[in-house]
């Protein structure tokens, strides 16, 4: 299970770059490298290193490259919320916000790069593009949407020129990012839903389901952002900011649980038995049961009603129930891809070739079994802490452009 | 070595005929030199219906057993068939859709490829494939015995392109070929030349006078999954009590 820089940045360190900060980011630095060495290993052996086989083909990494794209979502939402929608009590989290949603679509792209048998021939994807592959279509636009969060930045941290110019732009910025961000989380869905060899990844309710998770889990990451930076940075923002973000995240957190209860629903009622076969292996009772426990009681339950039940601000509440949240959403993505493949459509003995040989076991597995190694725990322990990196070191950055206002 | 485009090769694997024995599984390792774990053509244990080839894993019960050769169904009334299964080498497929830089391609006979120097190993196509019969080079391509066995050479279409090779590069994907190499020079898959009851049927579906047309358009050969319409170029013939005709 990944753990979260913040919850982590508790223990010890602090944001400004004291002796805390560089321990802080000194430790990130070589948890990153210590990843860097994991994959220049996978790279000589190949992905036998891994625990995915023919079978189970994609494991943590894409499931860590869902989440990750979906954690780029908060950034824009809060910048554009502002402009759009008219919540104002969300501006003071816009910088912050875009500085994640560049910082988060970064790393997740960076995150493809480990699950590619042939890193090397990664340029491909740019020279002989298939335009029917819906990764095709993901990979485009995490770059405009990567390039787009820079921009906006970059308008939101510039000092001279004409002010109201620069308000105008932003505005017109913050009515492009909502779609691209809608856009973004689309896609990355329909990767996995436009798959009708698995049944479980072939729904309409996916992407619907994947723009929710990802302004859940971005919104999450913001929030514990600021509540780190309140504690070690003495930022404060004001209560009605903090009212919004707890609405917000109660709110899709029940909008996000009643899509993955419908679609639980639509498959348990009707009883497909190809429907049936991943869902099984999920719900109490099966073998990946903890997963639904993870989604629906530690990151669902737990956190909803540490968000809607004291009354008034109680940051270290809140920064439970995101931290939670983070959880919930990230056993989610593991529900997804790897549940969905967990048993193929042709569910017969001996079942699918392995693609290693162990002396003495079958070569065969008739349904799906997936243990991660120490390199791809590494590799995202490596990647969240490359992100952390990010985040602090642009936190920084914004800070020292903006030392006259209340908020970076 | 060029490919004729006026050919549609198509194969029929007949369910009635098939034994069970492996002998194509085993000779399709051999003669592509698949490495240990490998398996491109495997023999599924499945129970013969009315569409024998397309709804034996729509059964909520699990399946018999982990291990090949378990009948299905509650004794006494046990029933068993074989369904060999590798690419099915589809008109419509949805490895050639996800593929994001076109690896994975057609061939105007028909024939599914994948190119050796292309594959970035994502592994989308795996994750598309509703037949599960792509295998991807995870480490060190390992033999038993250590020396290359079968073809023995690497294979380039007429564009050029690398689709099969005995060294396997690692980090790539691959599967079933047609014995692409075989049937450009007017031989048959090596699967169909070694099965030892005549099961397989393998020839031109343009020619309305092959065995395969005959088999596919009057005998009722159905395709694996066919409701998915993926349209594959193999068909089976479902078991005896069950044929139509």
């Amino acid at each position: 299970m990944a753990t979260y820089p913040q919850s982590a940045s508790a223990a010890a360190p602090r944001f400004h770059l004291g002796r805390t900060g560089i321990l802080w980011v000194g430790a990130l630095a070589l948890i990153a490298l210590w990843a860097f060495a994991a994959w220049i290993y996978q790279l000589a052996n190949g992905l036998v290193v891994t625990g995915m086989r023919d079978e189970v083909s994609w494991g943590l990494y894409i499931s860590t490259f869902a989440f990750f794209v979906g954690l780029s979502a908060g950034g824009l939402i809060m910048a554009s919320a502002a402009e759009v929608f008219g919540a104002r009590s969300l501006k003071p989290l816009a910088r912050i916000g875009v500085l994640s949603a560049a910082a988060c679509v970064l790393v997740a792209a960076i995150t493809i790069i480990p699950d590619l048998g042939k890193a090397q021939r990664v340029w491909e994807l740019f020279v002989y593009p298939n335009w029917t592959s819906p990764l095709i279509w993901d990979i485009i636009i995490i770059t405009v949407y990567f390039c787009f969060a820079v921009v906006d930045l970059a308008l939101m941290t510039r000092r001279n020129g004409d002010p109201s110019a620069r308000q105008r732009w932003l505005r017109v910025m913050a009515y492009v990012g909502l779609p691209a961000a809608v856009l973004l989380h689309s896609i990355t869905a329909w990767i996995f839903g436009l798959q009708f060899a698995r049944p479980f990844w072939n729904t309409a309710l996916l992407a619907p389901l994947f723009v929710t998770s990802a302004i859940l889990s971005g919104t999450a990451l913001i929030a514990l952002a600021a509540l780190a930076a309140e504690r070690f940075d003495k930022l404060t923002l004001p209560l009605q900011t903090w009212v919004t973000v707890r609405k917000l995240l109660a709110t899709t957190l029940a909008i996000d649980l009643f899509l993955v209860a419908a679609d639980y629903i639509t498959i348990v009622w009707g009883n497909v038995p190809r429907d049936r076969a991943a869902l099984d292996m999920i719900l109490p009772g099966g073998n990946w049961q903890w997963l639904f426990w993870l989604e629906w009681l530690v990151g669902g339950l737990v956190p909803f009603l540490l968000l809607v039940v004291p009354r008034g601000h109680r940051p270290r509440l809140l920064g439970l129930a995101a931290a939670l949240i983070l959880v919930g959403v990230y056993a989610f993505r593991i529900e997804l891809v790897v549940g969905g493949m967990l048993k193929p459509i042709l569910w017969l003995a001996p079942g699918v070739s392995l693609g290693s040989y162990q002396l003495g076991a079958s070569p065969f597995q008739q349904t799906g079994v997936y243990h991660p190694t120490w390199v791809e725990y590494s590799i995202i322990a490596g990647l969240i802490a490359f992100l952390a990196l990010l985040l602090t070191l642009g936190y920084r950055w914004l800070k020292s452009l903006s030392q006259t206002e209340a908020t970076p | 070595m060029a490919q004729d485009a006026s050919h549609n090769w198509g194969m029929v694997i007949d369910q009635e005929r098939c034994i069970g024995c492996w002998t194509c599984a085993v000779g399709c390792k051999v003669i592509n030199n698949e490495p240990l774990g490998f398996w491109w053509n495997r023999i599924l244990t499945t129970a013969p219906n009315e569409f024998s080839a397309t709804s034996s894993a729509d059964t909520i019960t699990p399946p018999a057993s982990d291990a090949i050769d378990v009948p299905h169904g509650t004794f006494p009334k046990l029933e068993m068939a074989y369904m060999p299964t590798a690419c099915q080498h589809c008109d419509d497929a949805p490895c050639v859709k996800v593929c994001p830089v076109g690896a994975t391609f057609q061939r105007d006979d028909g024939a599914i490829l994948v190119d050796f120097e292309r594959c970035i190993g994502c592994r989308y196509c795996m994750a598309a494939c509703p037949y599960g019969v792509r295998v991807f080079d995870w480490g060190e391509a390992e033999h038993v015995p250590d020396f290359t066995v079968g073809y023995g050479r690497d294979y380039r279409t007429a564009d050029g392109r690398l689709v099969f090779t005995p060294d396997r590069p690692i980090g790539v994907v691959e599967k079933c070929t047609l014995c692409v190499e075989r049937i450009d020079v007017g031989e048959q898959p090596f699967c169909v030349d070694v099965c030892p009851t005549g099961a397989r049927v393998f020839g031109d579906l343009n020619d309305a006078s092959s065995e395969v047309s005959t088999l596919v358009h009057e005998d009722g050969a159905t395709q694996l999954l066919g409701e998915l319409g993926t349209d594959p170029h193999v068909f089976y013939l479902p078991t005896e009590p069950n044929r139509s005709a």
